[in-house]
């Protein structure tokens, strides 16, 4: 028994990374239809440079995290209006081989600023805590911690302001919404600002937990992507679902079964469960 | 003034000699390529080989060049990536044979990529010389014109478990990436070893080289409750075992084989997390085992390339000073063939900063295959320790690799 409580707690700190990765993701396609595949490695990017900041600037870990939250906002912003924007009112294939031509060139641009070598975000959390039999290292506890905040955050923002008003109605009726009066040529802006900062807060979560390195990120938008899927397209809720469902079922794959096939156990659940639901977990059905 | 005038005239004489000489003398290029893991995982072994055979070359170019007659060779090296990938590596020393027109092709840090070369390699003008790649059976195919610096695998293997069963443990949990054949031939040789010593292996857990969360399986170990750990794998992930470990509070003594320098293992986990673990390998390069060669290499190393040496990137620094030799003993650069049937004759060169096993006085036995010792490193206080020395005889095991079949 404790052995299990013991998985489905590393499982939790694991699913907490993919649903802020398919949070991102989601937003992304709930809203204005991308699929934004190009998100991983932009996460990656904001591992990267707390990485930079902390371990070659020396500037602190709190200090860094604000600042790669802000300028990740930005650089979404900069995805939106300099790649995106101009295709949008084109065919759909437009905005999916940019998706595809962003991801290779964000990945090639850490490649060049970052190098080929796996980067570890120095964070001195080397505390255990051990609650009845059950160890949590402090790290993972942030992790989840800082997801449980971020998501409580955006669920906040979405539902209970102005412009969390103004992105559900466009996600509902861009038509409507322009009537109604809503600067929808600002909209996907803030949506791409939003999701970008929510994957560079995996991408910090990841160079923490684990290592950044080349590929990585690509590896993070898939398993973001197998949540979109599991949780449902576009639903904020189903992305948490998701993420968790996904953490520990590889956790327990691996603890129980056979690490070597963690990846392909996750899939075929997501697979079962689409089967009986293909809208997903939380998606609405059509 | 007789005897200035005689000192003056000898001189000239000398001086006319040597012009007349150096007139008839060429200055000639000796391409040495290069095939090994300069990006991916595997890079924490492939881009200090790439370096040592840099480092190696300009140390060469810098006392003349390999002078063989009247012409002198200099070095130059071209190297590739081959991600540890077999295709790439197939395709790297496609491009180094067939359009740069190396003969002489060096590095080779992990198994997979190097057994695909070795596979075509007996059928091309050139000679292979490997390094960490630790499969047994890249020695195994009596392919005449491939050797290796690095000892096979299970080699190592064996004396690990025969170490550890004198420490007293009974039962060893093994985590690491035994699907990759050399890792697992370890663990088989150690197994095989322990096993005489009355313990017993309670389960082998897996994990890809590109994972980093073990948690899962370091979560089912514990509830085995081994009263020991053995960490096979690359430094990367093995680093991450050896910190989640220490998170899930698995409090037993850890043994490992991983060849990472305390800088690479320092990336990822903390000293105190790393402190007392084992590291049952070849005899590599740690300061404290090392001869003055060693040491030299060591302080060349980091002064060259910002970052110290890895202690299994010595394998490629030899394989230079080795061709060396071995184009100097054959009397020429041109003919591969040679310089093949020449390595296999050589002795240890002085350069070398590995503590060779000569077998019959050869630096290489008849398989292509070097040995040296292997140790017992341990962390303590932040660095490898050399502890002692593991019992492996190394005539005993290259008649072994002389009866195994491809």
């Amino acid at each position: 028994m404790l052995e299990l409580v013991q998985q489905i707690t590393n499982g939790v700190a694991i699913g907490s990374v993919y649903v802020l990765i398919a949070l991102g993701l989601t937003t992304v396609f709930g809203i204005l239809g991308i699929a934004h595949f190009a998100h991983g490695s932009v996460s990656m990017f904001g591992g990267y440079l707390v990485y930079v900041l902390v371990a070659f600037q020396g500037v602190s870990l709190w200090l860094a995290i604000p600042v790669a939250l802000v300028v990740g906002m930005g650089v979404g912003a900069l995805i939106e209006f300099l790649a995106y924007r101009p295709v949008r009112n084109a065919n759909h294939i437009n905005a999916f081989i940019i998706a595809l031509g962003l991801t290779m060139m964000v990945e090639g641009l850490n490649l060049q600023f970052f190098g080929a070598d796996q980067v570890v975000i120095p964070t001195g959390f080397d505390r255990v805590f051990e609650i009845a039999g059950v160890t949590i290292p402090e790290t993972r506890l942030y992790v989840v911690l800082a997801a449980t905040v971020l998501v409580i955050a955006m669920t906040a923002f979405v539902e209970g302001t102005k412009t969390g008003q103004a992105i559900r109605a466009v996600a509902q009726n861009r038509d409507a919404a322009i009537l109604m009066g809503v600067n929808v040529r600002s909209i996907p802006l803030i949506v791409f600002a939003m999701s970008t900062m929510l994957g560079v807060a995996a991408g910090v979560m990841v160079g923490s937990l684990f290592a950044i390195a080349p590929g990585v990120g690509e590896a993070m938008v898939v398993k973001g992507f197998a949540v979109l899927i599991l949780g449902g397209l576009g639903s904020i809720p189903g992305a948490i679902i998701g993420g968790l469902v996904l953490g520990v079922t590889e956790a327990l794959a691996a603890g129980f079964l056979s690490s070597a096939y963690k990846d392909v156990i996750a899939f075929v659940v997501m697979i079962v469960v689409l089967l009986f639901r293909p809208q997903g977990l939380l998606g609405g059905a059509k | 003034m007789k005897r200035r005038f005689t000192i003056g005239a000898g001189l000239a004489a000398a001086v006319l000699a040597a012009s007349t000489s150096l007139a008839g003398a060429a200055e000639k290029e000796l391409l040495v390529g290069v095939s090994d893991a300069l990006t991916g995982p595997a890079a924490v072994y492939g881009v200090p080989q790439a370096r040592a055979v840099e480092l190696a070359a300009e140390e060469v170019n810098a006392a003349g060049g390999i002078r063989l007659g009247e012409d002198t060779y200099k070095i130059t090296v071209l190297s590739y990536d081959d991600k540890a990938n077999p295709t790439e590596a197939s395709n790297s020393v496609r491009k180094l044979l067939d359009r740069d027109g190396a003969r002489f092709l060096l590095g080779f840090c992990c198994s997979g990529a190097t057994g695909a070369v070795a596979s075509f390699i007996q059928n091309e003008d050139a000679v292979m010389l490997v390094g960490n790649a630790a499969e047994r059976s890249i020695t195994t195919r009596g392919i005449d014109n491939l050797v290796r610096t690095r000892p096979p695998a299970d080699y190592t293997g064996a004396a690990a478990g025969t170490f550890v069963a004198s420490k007293g443990h009974k039962r060893v949990a093994v985590i690491g990436a035994l699907e990759t054949s050399f890792y697992a031939m370890y663990v088989d040789a150690f197994e095989r070893e322990f096993v005489k010593g009355g313990g017993e292996i309670v389960t082998r857990e897996a994990f890809g080289l590109k994972d980093r969360d073990m948690t899962p399986q370091l979560t089912k170990i514990r509830a085995l409750e081994p009263d020991a750990l053995l960490v096979v794998g690359y430094v990367e992930p093995a680093a991450f075992v050896y910190r989640q470990s220490v998170e899930l509070g698995l409090e037993v003594p850890r043994y490992g084989f991983t060849s990472g320098s305390e800088e690479q293992f320092l990336r990822v986990v903390s000293a105190e997390q790393m402190e007392g673990v084992w590291d049952l390998r070849p005899t590599e390069l740690t300061l404290q085992s090392t001869g003055e060669t060693g040491r030299a290499y060591h302080e060349n190393f980091t002064a060259r390339f910002g970052v110290q040496p890895s202690p299994s990137s010595p394998y490629a620094y030899d394989q230079l000073y080795a061709l060396r030799d071995a184009i100097l003993k054959a009397g020429t650069a041109e003919d591969a063939a040679a310089v093949a049937r020449a390595l296999r004759e050589l002795p240890v060169p002085k350069e070398a900063v590995m503590q060779y096993i000569p077998i019959d006085g050869r630096m290489f036995d008849e398989n292509g295959q070097a040995y040296t010792t292997n140790g017992a490193f341990q962390w303590q206080d932040g660095q490898w320790v050399f502890v002692q020395e593991l019992p492996s005889v190394a005539e005993d095991y290259s008649r072994f690799l002389s009866s195994v079949d491809g």
